[in-house]
């Protein structure tokens, strides 16, 4: 698995008379794990679109590594990138969990490691049941797994957290964790600071259509009045650094329980 | 004071499934009671706030076995989908929110003050005109609850009712739950958004496999919490902290008297504040 760049060019998009992407340009390297921000109808999700040919821009280009996304039809495009809608029930079909998570990797030509993600994900125990008998947020995985079983070069995932408890979260965490050490890119539209702080180096903020801005995920989870005008607060783990004053601007989980070991705790809350 | 819902030793099952999705279930909430319902998924919550508005059986098939008293005058649910619950006959958000009390029959200057009273509360004034089936997710999400409310419930049960927002609208949908208590109006919560739930419940319930494992303070009954897990994580002792708040409580002070800068002023400059700990 690595990955591909990606590269979009002054993309303009519309939905009937709303004006969603108004020249839109930005460049992912391979490899690189980076989250999309933006208050509701910011045009998120109709940027993510275009990468996979699901909507064709009006104007300006966008490329995949050496494949121009408009020389390509949404089936090509599964062989470079995984995409997880927002909603799992607009990709699930099949009549079992192990055969929805198989059937992506099989249309690809391929045998993807289709048990191996079905366990990374903590579904196995699902794997004969139908994905409509599966709880809603399991639901959202098994979607996932399916994508994970493609092995494609780059991820893209539509608030891939959304209506998902710690554990299932960490789950997620941890398998795009492992793709992006493999060197797959990622890019993931989220609300869910959490989930940046622990996954993305580099956040991008869309406003009205346009990229607002991009900056190293460390400094834009840090910046609280940049997040408040998005009406976003920051995640706990800068909350807890900027207030503590932890060194290094710490955001995963990880690195700002290691800042606070010297911290002495009262035996009990007041 | 009737309690709103008395449910004891209630068992449902979903129809055609083979194991119980709630056993044995008891509890009584009362007005103003703000309880949430927490869970691993598949633990029955969602369940649960069919079982306590009595959509089920009625509407969605299954047995219930035990005693189950809704004192409650009307009971509201509210969906995570919301585009399952318009009613699908209005071209207005107006008259989507207004649909529920004109069902009820009462007078069009009652059903039109309770509508625009609900549609101010969710802050979705500049939606009336709108058409239910273009808004986003979001903006949905917001008028399904208008009209829940615009029904007047005593009960009120929310599955998941921020799914679909950002989070400054899921902390404005949150912060309407406590006036809406203080109102008189009970209120049944299931959601994996647990910290911002625990912000707002005066009780928890604990979900596993269907039977309620603990009922009480939402401090003292919630499973660890993200925030919960990292202060475990960095040392500190049981009980874990909830939120941000409660773990920097949790944290002694130093010899100089002062355990961290409490300010919620943003850090003077835009980027990281890499100052050292101040201990």
């Amino acid at each position: 698995m690595s990955g591909w760049d990606l590269r979009i060019e002054d993309v303009r998009y519309a939905y009937a008379e709303v004006e969603a992407l108004r020249g839109v340009s930005l460049a992912i390297r391979s490899g690189e794990s980076v989250a999309l921000v933006g208050k509701n109808g910011a045009g998120k999700t109709t940027l993510t679109r275009l990468l996979v040919a699901l909507i064709r821009p009006a104007a300006g280009h966008v490329a995949v590594g050496d494949w121009d996304v408009a020389l390509r039809r949404p089936d090509e495009m599964a062989r470079r990138i995984g995409y997880v809608f927002q909603h799992a029930d607009q990709q699930l079909f099949a009549r079992s969990v192990r055969e929805d998570v198989a059937f992506g990797t099989r249309r690809l030509g391929r045998h993807g490691p289709v048990d191996a993600v079905l366990e990374e994900l903590s579904l196995a125990s699902y794997a004969d049941v139908h994905p409509y008998d599966v709880p809603a947020p399991l639901r959202k995985l098994v979607a996932l797994a399916g994508v994970l079983a493609m092995e494609p070069g780059v991820f893209v995932l539509d608030e891939p957290t959304a209506g998902l408890d710690r554990s299932q979260r960490e789950l997620v965490v941890a398998a795009l964790r492992r793709r992006s050490a493999l060197g797959v890119t990622v890019l993931a539209v989220s609300h869910d600071l959490g989930f940046v702080a622990e996954t993305a180096e580099r956040v991008l903020v869309m406003e009205s259509g346009r990229l607002a801005a991009d900056r190293p995920a460390r400094e834009f989870l840090y910046d609280a009045r940049a997040l408040a005008a998005l009406g976003l607060r920051p995640p706990a783990t800068a909350e807890i650094g900027r207030v503590l004053k932890l060194p290094d601007a710490p955001i995963r989980s990880e690195e700002v329980a290691a800042a606070m070991r010297g911290v002495r705790w009262k035996q009990n809350p007041e | 004071m009737t309690p709103r819902l008395a449910l004891a030793g209630v068992t449902f099952t979903h129809p055609g499934a083979d194991r119980a999705a709630l056993r044995g279930v008891s509890l009584e909430l009362t007005a103003g009671e703000i309880a949430m319902v927490a869970g691993a998924a598949g633990a029955g919550a969602s369940t649960l706030l069919l079982v306590a508005t009595g959509l089920a059986p009625r509407l969605v098939g299954g047995t219930l076995a035990g005693s189950r008293t809704i004192g409650a005058r009307r009971c509201g649910i509210v969906f995570a989908r919301p585009w399952t619950q318009l009613t699908g006959l209005c071209s207005t958000v107006e008259d989507e929110v207004a649909f529920g009390p004109a069902s009820l029959g009462r007078p069009l200057a009652e059903v039109r003050a309770a509508a625009s009273h609900a549609i101010r509360q969710l802050g979705i004034a500049h939606l009336a005109g709108r058409d239910p089936a273009h808004l986003s997710g979001g903006e949905l999400q917001r008028v399904v609850v208008a009209a829940i409310l615009a029904l007047g419930p005593e009960l009120l049960a929310l599955d998941d009712p921020a799914a679909e927002l950002d989070p400054a609208a899921a902390d404005a949908l949150y912060a309407l739950v406590p006036s809406l208590a203080a109102d008189g109006m009970t209120i049944l919560i299931a959601t994996p958004d647990v910290e911002r739930a625990a912000r707002v419940a005066t009780r928890a319930l604990v979900l596993e496999q269907g039977t309620v494992v603990a009922d009480g303070r939402p401090a003292d009954v919630l499973p660890v919490t993200e925030v919960g897990s990292l202060a475990r994580a960095a040392g500190c002792p049981p009980p874990y902290p909830l939120d941000v708040p409660a773990l920097l409580a949790r944290i002694a002070p130093d010899a100089g008297g002062r355990a961290h800068d409490s300010s919620d002023a943003p850090p003077a400059g835009s980027g990281p504040d890499t100052g050292a700990i101040a201990r």
